[in-house]
């Protein structure tokens, strides 16, 4: 468990142990279909394959998938009404085509985003990180970037551990407590986490690597059979989506 | 809050892409460069991004009885500068999209713009500019936290009233729709954001002096004063 539940489930998921690289293709193909195409029929079919997959093949909790999408539905429903409503000399009031309007971005949001939750609900980010060094992101880029992702958990439950304690001795009692206590909080994991930078440093000097920890990337094999079905799931959305409209 | 996977259309998307591209560029380049000349400023580069991460995760009182988070850019820009903030808040960004379903990976580009580059230019904008008029570092910090947290959603604003104008009054009545939704109701958070950075800032100068004095934001106190 570390404490985020996309993370959770992607290590759990039954796709963990196929290739990210063919993860990423059905997703990226799901993504900028559900982008492009029409969002009557296109985004509706992009949404029920990315939630049918998640759910069905690669077994992530529909608690799960359910609790993640409830951030950007938020946005989604204020930026939709917002767009939708006119402001005219006689006063705010609804667009002509405010319903047809709305729906389309509602629809192309939730597609999308219900591909990228598939994506992050079975690849952990460990094995997309070796992704960007192939897309020639500069090696120190990438390595930044899995110091970030191997911190943030411990600081995260620093967080959550200081927090309690906080709370335990009445630190949230009133909104000046409050943010006196949030000012020291993030201080006390900021300078937590330069600490245990250091401290991974010299661990790491004093084994003689001092460029960085270095570790072989997993090979998970690509599947054929995989991609081929991928291929031709979009392609049929693609069709459907063109034959429907 | 960061535009969602799927909101913004095609050319919107990849417009904002382009636009956010050399900053981050440019900041990967810095830290390449820091990389090469200080191998150990990966882990204290890591410690940054994974502490604006989490810095984001705080929940931050409001005088409502509700609660927000902060942006957690402008105490990053400050201590590290906003090159370093383009890729470090960029990579930020897409842990947000893939580890909390917050933004996307299409719109990555256009909250790049908004949360890494124009949160914390002005942030720092704001910082130095306090400074060089003589305030504190308190006070500099304030305001450097606040604009940068008000920047990031004015951007955001500005961004989907490009993307979607209205139907009567055009870009401007757009804009003042997507202000009041998402800019002015981030003022009383952006102050808030304000005083956390103005209580984290003041919590570091007790128990993290010499890395305030490391990284430029406080001089070093002359040998031999203390007596």
């Amino acid at each position: 468990m570390t404490g985020l539940a996309v993370d959770d489930a992607a290590w759990a998921s039954a796709w963990r142990r196929r290739a990210p690289g063919d993860k990423l293709l059905l997703c990226g193909g799901l993504v900028v279909t559900a982008l492009v195409l029409p969002a009557w029929p296109g985004s509706l079919l992009v949404g029920i394959a990315a939630v049918g997959l998640a759910l069905g093949p690669a077994r992530v909790p529909a608690r799960t998938f359910g609790r993640a999408v409830r951030w950007p539905l938020a946005f989604v429903a204020v930026g939709a009404v917002t767009a939708v409503v006119q402001i005219g000399s006689g006063g705010p009031g609804w667009a002509p085509d405010a319903a047809a309007t709305a729906g389309s971005l509602v629809g192309h949001a939730m597609a999308g985003g219900a591909a990228v939750l598939l994506l992050a609900t079975t690849t952990p980010m460990s094995d997309l990180l070796p992704a960007l060094r192939r897309a020639r992101v500069p090696a120190a880029v990438v390595e930044v970037a899995s110091v970030v992702y191997r911190l943030l958990f411990v600081l995260l439950d620093s967080l959550r551990t200081i927090r309690e304690a906080q709370a335990a001795r009445m630190g949230y009692s009133s909104l000046r407590r409050s943010y006196r206590s949030s000012g020291a909080l993030a201080a006390a994991v900021l300078v937590r986490s330069w600490d245990r930078a250091r401290r991974m440093q010299d661990g790491l000097a004093g084994r003689g690597m001092e460029t960085g920890l270095r570790v072989l990337p997993e090979t998970l094999p690509s599947s054929a059979l995989f991609l081929t079905a991928s291929g031709a799931g979009i392609a049929g959305i693609v069709t459907a989506s063109l034959v429907l409209a | 809050m960061h535009i969602a996977e799927g909101f913004l259309p095609v050319g919107h998307a990849v417009g904002w892409t382009i636009a956010a591209a050399p900053f981050v560029v440019h900041g990967a380049r810095a830290v390449v460069r820091e990389v090469r000349e200080n191998p150990e400023a990966t882990l204290l580069l890591g410690a940054a991004g994974a502490f604006t991460f989490v810095l984001s995760a705080i929940k931050l009182p409001s005088v409502t009885g509700s609660s927000s988070h902060p942006t957690g850019t402008g105490p990053g820009a400050i201590l590290f500068r906003p090159p370093v903030m383009a890729l470090l808040g960029t990579v930020v960004l897409l842990f947000q999209a893939l580890l909390l379903a917050h933004g996307g990976l299409t719109t990555l580009g256009a909250n790049a713009f908004a949360f890494a580059v124009v949160g914390p230019w002005v942030g720092y904008g704001a910082y130095r500019l306090t400074r060089a008029v003589g305030a504190g570092l308190l006070p500099a910090v304030f305001a450097g936290v606040a604009l940068a947290d008000l920047a990031t959603y004015v951007t955001t604003s500005v961004q989907l009233a490009l993307a979607f104008p209205d139907a009567g009054s055009g870009l401007a009545g757009a804009l003042v729709k997507f202000l009041g939704v998402f800019a002015v109701t981030q003022i009383p958070l952006a102050v808030g954001e304000g005083l956390l950075g103005v209580l984290l800032f003041r919590a570091l100068t007790g128990n993290a002096r010499p890395e305030l004095e490391r990284l430029g934001i406080l001089t070093p106190a002359p040998t031999g004063s203390a007596a």
